[in-house]
């Protein structure tokens, strides 16, 4: 039963670090990118609605539909300013991941100056309790917070089967040039699914402002644990990210309630350079060279 | 153009010894302010300007050794500090167990570090670009989480280490001379492998991997060499700057800021350049210095280092000495390639 309960937690944690990975891999797959700012976005968000319910006692699930298409703005303002002047460098992958560890260096000196580095989390009356199945107990915050992250995945999930847009992304995805000889507008798909992945980042802030105690420099650890599932799952594929973001979770649930939770984080970590060492492109990556 | 050469060929022949001679001319001049700075003594806050020009010499060596791995070979690291931090404790921890002076172990702390350089190396050798990257950084916050819960290092508190036994006055001068030696090895390094057929080879590599090896070019061993190679004076400066400090703490080696601060500096001044990561290093220690005495605080100081790197990147992605380069505007005592 005991061993129920840990599997429960895991599940929980997973689905909120499968909603924040995937952005990130929707990222990468469209355009190449690894965001390394993503976290630190996530961490903004947590911030917003923070404040949000500090100030007007805006409960953080509404807080994520407000967070949601701001961030969409955000996102696509970003990309505007940033990434067409370094689009024809024949070295863009790496431009952007140093880009965006700029971006991520700049995002948390400010929010230390503004916001202070003290940890801090939304106390909801949700957040507190719990729902009781006999001898089994599900954190009611966590719950609401799957159920969310489900929620928005799903609705990731049609968008990009059912619409037209959602196929010019999943066309860039497979092949960025295929994608603009048959006529899809691959900048704009770019700057879609950056500001998708931006959205999607602030409406996990937004969970997790209610979920984890956060705090400006917490991104580092969020962003490489995103970064080892999304590299388990392979970079670019969803599905993957999912997959990989549950089981880690689940993994290092287990690991947290037998050796300690201060090692949980080696989990993803650990599991990240076996991967690299015997299948470098993921579980569900395609081979392609980067 | 079989006749006599016209004066406009003739030029740059007859022009390349002066020029020569000019850089070595401001290259000796600067060896030497350097050499003898100690020797003023009666200099207003002589402590503080030994002190800064220590902790520049310190990120010439860690910034040059970085650029072996991410300017020549493209790789780039965002986990370097892993191997300062493992030579500040290495050495300190000789120091505490048995009383060796860190002046003593330095050199081996750094053969430590390449030890690592190595394993790190084979860990990530088969992911390039991002995924290499990405690689890094775990490597570091794995390292980061062991520290913090080792015990016998002293945890995320840290150990204190003793004193120089030396005078208060006195106390500043080794450190700098062994840095500045530190700091010479590896920028000679650099020019050695930047002048040789291994950083022919690791340019290749950068260029395209795939067209080197089917050059012939053992990718995979030289990649290891150069991660070796890049591993090495930062073990040796950490062994020092720990010593210098008189305190471990992986908040102090391990934070991803300093190893930013290493790709900012090599940013800055130009990645793949010999003179880059000099001029890099010694520009984003003066703009810290402007930045604590005039705002304080660090958190603005985190706001600059991101925003330099975001500009440089999408301005001048050559960095100083690459634009400067390209325009033909650098100075012949700053090409040192």
């Amino acid at each position: 039963m005991h061993y129920v309960q840990v599997l429960i937690l895991g599940v929980l944690l997973g689905g909120v670090y499968a909603l924040m990975a995937s952005g990130l891999t929707l990222l990468f797959g469209v355009m190449r990118v690894v965001n390394l700012s993503h976290a630190a976005f996530v961490v903004l968000a947590a911030f917003f609605s923070y404040y949000l319910f500090q100030g007007w006692g805006v409960d953080p699930l509404l807080s994520m539909l407000a967070a949601l298409p701001l961030f969409f703005l955000l996102g696509v303002a970003l990309y505007r300013l940033l990434f067409p002047r370094i689009e024809g460098s024949p070295k863009f992958p790496e431009m952007t991941v140093l880009l965006t560890f700029g971006l991520a260096f700049i995002l948390e000196g400010l929010m230390s100056y503004f916001f202070t580095g003290i940890f801090r989390t939304v106390n909801t009356s949700y957040a507190r309790e719990a729902i009781v199945l006999g001898r089994l107990f599900i954190p009611t915050g966590q719950f609401y917070a799957l159920l969310a992250s489900a929620l928005l995945l799903i609705g990731l999930w049609l968008f990009l089967k059912f619409t037209r847009l959602g196929y010019g992304v999943r066309a860039t995805m497979q092949n960025r040039d295929a994608a603009q000889i048959v006529g899809v507008d691959v900048r704009r798909v770019s700057t879609i699914a950056f500001g998708i992945g931006m959205a999607v980042a602030g409406a996990a802030g937004a969970l997790v402002s209610f979920i984890f105690p956060f705090f400006p420099s917490r991104h580092w650890q969020w962003i490489a644990i995103l970064l080892s599932l999304i590299v388990l799952g392979g970079l670019g594929s969803l599905k993957g990210a999912i997959i990989g973001a549950v089981g880690l979770a689940v993994i290092s649930s287990f690991v947290s309630d037998t050796i300690g939770p201060v090692w949980a984080p080696i989990t993803f970590f650990g599991v990240l350079f076996i991967v690299l060492l015997i299948r470098p492109h993921g579980l569900f990556g395609k081979k392609v060279r980067i | 153009m079989t006749g006599t050469p016209s004066p406009a060929t003739a030029a740059p022949e007859s022009g390349g010894r002066p020029t020569g001679a000019v850089r070595w001319t401001v290259l000796w001049a600067v060896t030497a302010a350097v050499v003898i700075l100690p020797f003023f003594r009666g200099l207003d806050s002589y402590n503080y300007v030994l002190q800064l020009a220590t902790v520049i010499f310190m990120w010439i060596a860690m910034t040059s050794s970085w650029n072996i791995l991410g300017g020549y070979a493209g790789y780039i690291s965002l986990g370097h500090n892993v191997f300062y931090g493992a030579g500040g404790y290495f050495s300190g921890m000789l120091l505490l167990e048995f009383g060796w002076s860190p002046f003593a172990t330095a050199l081996l702390s750094g053969l430590v570090a390449m030890g690592l350089g190595v394993v790190a190396g084979l860990i990530t050798y088969r992911t390039r670009g991002p995924s290499f990257i990405i690689s890094t950084i775990a490597l570091l916050l794995v390292v980061t989480l062991l520290m913090d819960n080792w015990s016998y290092l002293g945890g995320s508190n840290g150990l204190s280490l003793p004193l120089v036994p030396l005078d208060v006055t006195w106390i500043k001068v080794p450190f700098y001379y062994a840095m500045l030696a530190v700091a010479a090895g590896a920028v000679i390094l650099g020019y050695r492998v930047a002048h040789s057929k291994f950083g022919l080879a690791l340019r290749a590599i950068a260029a395209d991997e795939v067209k080197a090896e089917v050059s012939g070019i053992n990718t995979r061993r030289y990649k290891l060499m150069a991660f070796a190679l890049s591993a090495f004076f930062p073990g040796v400066a950490g062994a020092l700057w720990g010593y210098s400090i008189a305190y471990l703490r992986p908040i102090i080696f391990l934070i991803i800021a300093v190893a930013a601060r290493m790709v900012l500096m090599a940013i800055v001044g130009g990645r793949g350049t010999v003179a880059g990561p000099v001029i890099g290093a010694v520009l984003i220690v003066a703009i810290d210095e402007t930045a604590l005495t005039t705002f304080g605080g660090s958190e603005l100081n985190l706001v600059i280092t991101g925003a330099l790197m975001v500009l440089m990147l999408l301005f001048f992605p050559g960095g100083i000495v690459g634009t400067l380069r390209n325009k033909k505007w650098l100075p012949s005592w700053l090409d040192w390639d």
